[in-house]
């Protein structure tokens, strides 16, 4: 209620403040229950020292290891912990690779960031502009051919489309590498990846708010000022539509974290947050997991939040004015 | 008709393309004005006069799948032939438009002063601050206060009324011949309508322009306009001068819309006469008088043949069968709409 009241007064210097306080208490609770789940699925699940263990250690030995690592006590007990350990931003420690946790993941982070803002970079070339032609020359051919093509690139499976650029570009022709990231090159084909199947999706988007722009009166009034189309899309509608083009691409790329980048890096052996992610699902190494799982969640939430706060306040300062 | 004509448009005929088939919102119609007329388009929502209107500068919506024939001669070109280029020209340039809904005709994100400013740089070639400072000129002559700060601001901190004034502005910025106004009163209050009505027949008068107004609401076209012609189902149904048609409506739709007009001297009888049924949907293509299955007059001849335009006094023209009966009785019975039914 306090919250509302502030927002309600008139205009301060910082008019955000109370949707922001709002949003970061809420970031705060989503990424708890995403540290909840993580946690019990992987400790109900998983018995990391059964894939620790020889295979043919006896039950004593592997009684032992399970004591090393603690899974003998209670679960809500160890759960406790981790929670207080995070306060603390202490991620536990990699059982496979006996360091902390965190440090793992901070290594393959900028492998993750470098690949999907490249890949952001190339769905929003794939995306924005077709998006904004297709839907003012609504109906027209390119519309169609376009529209199809995105409708194809968005339904794909991700991980299918980049074994397909593997096959043509690594195998067939022989000229990109296709695994790991060893080369200035390596980036080309899952960058591409992510490129066609979020484009898809920003095309459509954009698409539809160009469409819907270019029904409104005011356009038709511009069109009665003798205006070409070009400078009806350039000087009006584009320049209305950007606030929401920019949120658009904003969204997916959050959403890459969200999925597509898991896939994308596995099949390329991406050494990014992605692959280490699953390898540590297969190795049941707890923390890992749980810290690559933290952190992008993390991320994710905040940057919907940054997007969110950008938005309001460009939204807000043209309805003010 | 000694002067030549400056609009003159003949068999026009727009048809949509729907999901549903076609819908021939615009029948057959023809008519002219002179340079300087007022003339006013008056009809039902849906009687083809907006559409008209649009057709003239082929002025559709892209969602629109339209077709149209016929010619429009405009300044020695035929507007529904010469190519977008030289279109644009006439658009803004030679013919002005002003739209019903001064809220959403204007873009939300561009200074008032700058949209007017884009007409100016396009059409009289001015340069970027001479074309500022004409639109601050063109605001204060449609009677904004305070024209130097107002042009920097954006639609949303004009009212209704101010919006319509700044959409005017836009549309004479370019001195031109023609000003088409679709409904330019509608969405405003009473008062500012009659303001709005002003200003346009000054300006017709100042500028030496002609105009064209649209609308259902026979008081505006009264207050505005010299010629009126009456619009229903796609097709013309009468024309003739203002305050001819005021005395001798012919057309029994004509008599229908007029018996609709509140006035003093008929509230003894009580109430308003509401014509029976509702316009058809699709207009035009069939082979009988549109408007007979609500007509009180029809005969047998208005469900199977379409009526001609008959010449009913000087330079009045109505569609209807009984047309020249009933001028001769127009002309004994006085005015038809001031009688009860």
């Amino acid at each position: 209620m306090t919250t509302t009241e502030t927002t309600a007064k008139a205009p301060s210097r910082w008019p955000l403040r109370g949707l922001l306080l709002r949003r970061l208490r809420d970031g705060v609770i989503v990424l708890w229950l995403v540290v909840t789940v993580i946690f019990f699925l992987a400790h109900v699940v998983g018995n990391p020292a059964l894939v620790f263990a020889p295979v043919d250690a006896t039950d004593e030995h592997i009684a032992e290891i399970h004591r090393q690592f603690g899974l003998d006590r209670p679960v809500l007990e160890r759960y406790w912990e981790y929670l207080v350990g995070l306060v603390r931003l202490d991620f536990g420690e990699s059982t496979w690779q006996q360091r902390p946790a965190i440090d793992a993941v901070v290594e393959a982070l900028p492998s993750t960031i470098i690949l999907t803002v490249v890949g952001l970079g190339v769905a929003a070339v794939l995306g924005v502009i077709p998006g904004v032609v297709a839907g003012a020359r609504a109906r027209k051919p390119f519309d169609k051919v376009s529209n199809l093509a995105s409708v194809t690139a968005l339904s794909v499976p991700n991980f299918w489309l980049g074994l397909l650029l593997i096959l043509m570009f690594g195998v067939q022709l022989g000229w990109l590498p296709t695994s790991g990231r060893f080369e200035a090159t390596s980036i080309v084909l899952p960058a591409a990846t992510l490129g066609i199947v979020h484009g898809g999706r920003i095309f459509q988007l954009v698409r539809s708010a160009t469409f819907e722009e270019m029904s409104k009166p005011y356009v038709t009034v511009a069109r009665s000022k003798g205006l070409t189309e070009w400078n009806i899309l350039h000087r009006h509608v584009v320049r209305n539509t950007g606030v929401t083009t920019a949120t658009i691409v904003g969204w997916e790329y959050v959403r890459m974290w969200g999925g597509a980048v898991f896939a994308i890096e596995y099949v390329f052996a991406w050494p990014g947050i992605g692959l280490l992610t699953i390898d540590a699902a297969h190795r049941q190494d707890f923390f890992v997991l749980q810290a690559a799982v933290i952190i992008a969640g993390a991320f994710v939430i905040f940057s919907n939040l940054l997007i969110d706060m950008g938005y309001q306040y460009i939204d807000r300062r043209i309805t003010a004015s | 008709m000694s002067t030549q004509p400056l609009l003159e448009v003949e068999d026009l005929h727009v048809t949509f393309r729907t999901a549903s088939g076609p819908v021939h919102a615009v029948d057959g119609v023809s008519f002219s004005m002179a340079p300087g007329a007022s003339l006013g388009v008056i009809g039902e929502s849906g009687s083809g006069k907006s559409v008209t209107a649009r057709a003239l500068l082929r002025l559709f919506s892209i969602t629109d799948d339209v077709q149209i024939s016929g010619a429009v001669h405009f300044d020695g070109q035929d507007l529904l032939r010469i190519d977008e280029r030289r279109l644009r020209h006439v658009r803004g340039g030679q013919i002005g438009m002003i739209f019903q809904d001064p809220l959403t005709s204007l873009n939300p994100l561009m200074a008032v002063g700058e949209q007017i400013a884009e007409s100016l740089r396009l059409h009289r070639g001015m340069g970027r601050s001479e074309a500022a400072s004409e639109a601050v000129e063109l605001l204060a002559r449609v009677g904004i206060a305070d024209p130097d700060q107002r042009a920097t601001e954006l639609p949303s901190s004009f009212s209704g009324g101010m919006r319509q004034r700044v959409m005017i502005s836009l549309a004479i910025a370019c001195r031109p011949r023609l000003l088409i106004a679709d409904e330019p009163t509608t969405a405003l209050d009473v008062t500012v309508q009659a303001e709005i009505l002003l200003l346009l027949d000054e300006l017709r008068r100042s500028e030496g322009m002609a105009l064209m107004l649209i609308t259902h609401d026979f008081g505006v076209v009264a207050a505005t306009c010299s010629d009126v012609q009456v619009m229903y189902a796609g097709k013309l149904v009468e024309r003739a001068s203002m305050a001819h048609l005021f005395e001798r409506a012919n057309h029994p739709y004509t008599e229908g819309l007029l018996r609709l007009v509140p006035r003093f001297e008929n509230t003894h009888t009580g109430r308003l006469h509401p014509i029976p049924g509702q316009p058809p949907i699709t207009g035009g293509g069939g082979s009988s008088c549109a408007f007979a299955p609500r007509c009180s007059h029809a005969i047998d001849r208005c469900r199977s043949e379409v009526p001609p335009e008959v010449a009913v006094g000087p330079e009045h023209l109505s569609a209807c069968w009984l047309a020249a009966d009933r001028a001769k009785d127009t002309t004994e019975a006085g005015r038809p709409w001031s009688r009860s039914p």
